[in-house]
């Protein structure tokens, strides 16, 4: 039942020369009708002026190449590939790997970013489609996600790993098939799809690719609250007391 | 899919000398974006309004003197992912039944969504493709920002695009250096190595970034400079936009008066 899903494509087969099947909620043009448009196009303004005003304010003149290179790594990341449990094989889509480093407005700048950059540069869907992708990965997955995670952590304890850990992997799971449940609505709503058909293929696939999402992200933070947790976004309390070392050479 | 990465060349035909060309880049992108509009818009079933529109896309590519072999390779790659999707759109119920086969039922309802879908979806590959492939990426920025998008978004645009294939590089080389190491050995290996190589990835990044800010410091760099350049768009530019305008509102009375 894996016929309804959007895919990435492009990026991502230069690097893994597989054609398994390229999975993320990337609405193509055509598929969504003028409401659905409209109102998402109007939300994910409202969002990017917001984070861009946050993101201002709180990095003032090292938000432009810090938040550069930080889209660019986001990009970067989404093109790898890896093996998700039950066979195949999918990538990041990094929207609560995002908010965890970066935390809600920056994070979900630098998500938009991407996706802008994938849509008019790539084709990697579409531009008027745009606002609904900010929405379901921007404001879902990276915003949504980044508060889940840290409601979750902060119940479980700000300053341990395993509070990280749990936190992170419910949010980057949840993060992607409530993307892909808003990713349905839109499409049945749009009367392009059914809505029975777009949720069971949809919500079914995503299920799994949540799982790949989730396990990554964990590894990912995980690594980087042993190696340099003052990078993390409300880094743990002992990560500030302790100078940072820096791992890299070039 | 092979020919977008790597160096990164993707405006092939930017040097061309043709009336599309001569269009200022915000002129080229507001064109672009009013046929967008105009075909996505249009309510499905209108078969006409998209077959003006298809014939004027399809004068547009030929006066662009795009190169019509890499267009093709790239809205084929493209479409394949499309067209994945198309096919949940074909089973559905109402108008006719057309063809039956268990609960699998196929329906004039659903011929229409999916004709009309696959159309619109041809048409906006066809219409994006155009731009990038005549119209280098600093161009395009520079046209955005006389649009008056954020130039903050800009900046950050602008940074992402200078730095994805430096960092594209530095993980090749990581996963290099993990294949070579024999650490993509089982699947749990391999998640647990790459999840390792995204997060030293992002410490270089945000490392890098720091550098980069540094560097723009000492040249002198004092926040995003507010004033856009004056654009040098002329009566040509008008005329375009206005042609384009017509032809968009031409299709739409199509659909109106059908």
């Amino acid at each position: 039942m894996n016929f309804l899903l959007f895919s990435t494509g492009l990026l991502t087969q230069s690097v893994s020369h597989t054609f398994a099947p390229r999975i993320a909620l990337h609405v193509p043009d055509g598929f969504l009708n003028a409401p659905v448009l409209t109102i998402t196009w109007l939300i994910s303004i409202g969002l990017i002026a917001l984070a861009l005003n946050r993101v201002q304010a709180e990095y003032q003149d090292r938000a432009v190449p810090l938040m550069g290179v930080c889209a660019a790594f986001i990009f970067a990341a989404q093109m790898i590939n890896f093996p998700i449990p039950g066979g195949t094989s999918g990538h990041l889509l990094g929207g609560t790997l995002a908010g965890a480093l970066l935390g809600p407005w920056a994070g979900s700048l630098v998500m938009t970013v991407v996706f802008i950059v994938q849509g008019v540069v790539f084709q990697d869907g579409g531009i008027t489609a745009m606002g609904a992708n900010i929405f379901n990965m921007g404001l879902i997955g990276t915003f949504g996600g980044y508060y889940l995670l840290r409601t979750i952590r902060y119940a479980i304890g700000r300053d341990k790993l395993s509070g990280m850990i749990v936190g992170t992997s419910i949010a980057a799971w949840l993060s992607v098939v409530v993307a892909a449940v808003f990713c349905a609505l839109e499409l049945a709503i749009s009367g392009t799809v059914p809505f029975n058909v777009a949720m069971s293929a949809m919500v079914g696939w995503h299920i799994f690719i949540g799982i790949g999402e989730a396990l990554i992200t964990v590894a990912t933070v995980t690594f980087i609250w042993r190696t340099r947790p003052d990078l993390l976004y409300r880094s743990p309390r002992r990560a500030i007391a302790t100078s940072p070392r820096s791992l890299s050479t070039r | 899919m092979l020919l977008h990465i790597g160096a990164f060349h993707l405006d092939i035909d930017s040097h061309q000398q043709t009336p599309w060309h001569r269009l200022a880049p915000q002129t080229r992108i507001l064109c672009v974006l009013l046929l967008l509009l105009a075909t996505v818009l249009t309510p499905n079933g209108q078969w006409l309004t998209w077959c003006v529109y298809g014939a004027a896309i399809l004068g547009m590519l030929l006066v662009s003197r795009v190169t019509l072999w890499v267009l093709c390779k790239r809205i084929a790659v493209e479409y394949a992912f499309v067209g994945v999707v198309l096919m949940g759109t074909l089973f559905r119920e109402g108008g006719d039944v057309v063809w039956q086969w268990g609960w699998l039922q196929i329906t004039t309802t659903g011929l229409t969504v999916l004709g009309s879908v696959s159309f619109k979806a041809l048409l906006s590959l066809l219409l994006l493709n155009m731009l990038t492939l005549t119209t280098p990426v600093p161009m395009l920025l520079k046209g955005l920002a006389i649009l008056r998008v954020p130039p903050l978004l800009i900046a950050i645009m602008a940074s992402m695009y200078r730095h994805i294939g430096v960092l594209i590089d530095e993980f090749s080389a990581m996963r290099r250096a993990a294949v070579s190491r024999n650490l993509m050995g089982g699947s749990h290996w391999q998640r647990m190595v790459i999840g390792n190589m995204i997060g030293s990835l992002f410490i270089r990044t945000y490392e890098r970034g720091d550098r980069i800010h540094q560097a723009m410091l000492s040249r002198g760099y004092q926040g995003i400079p507010t004033a856009v350049e004056t654009p040098n768009t002329g009566r040509y530019d008008i005329a375009a936009l206005t042609l384009t305008l017509g032809l968009a509102l031409a299709g739409q009375s199509i659909s109106l008066i059908r």
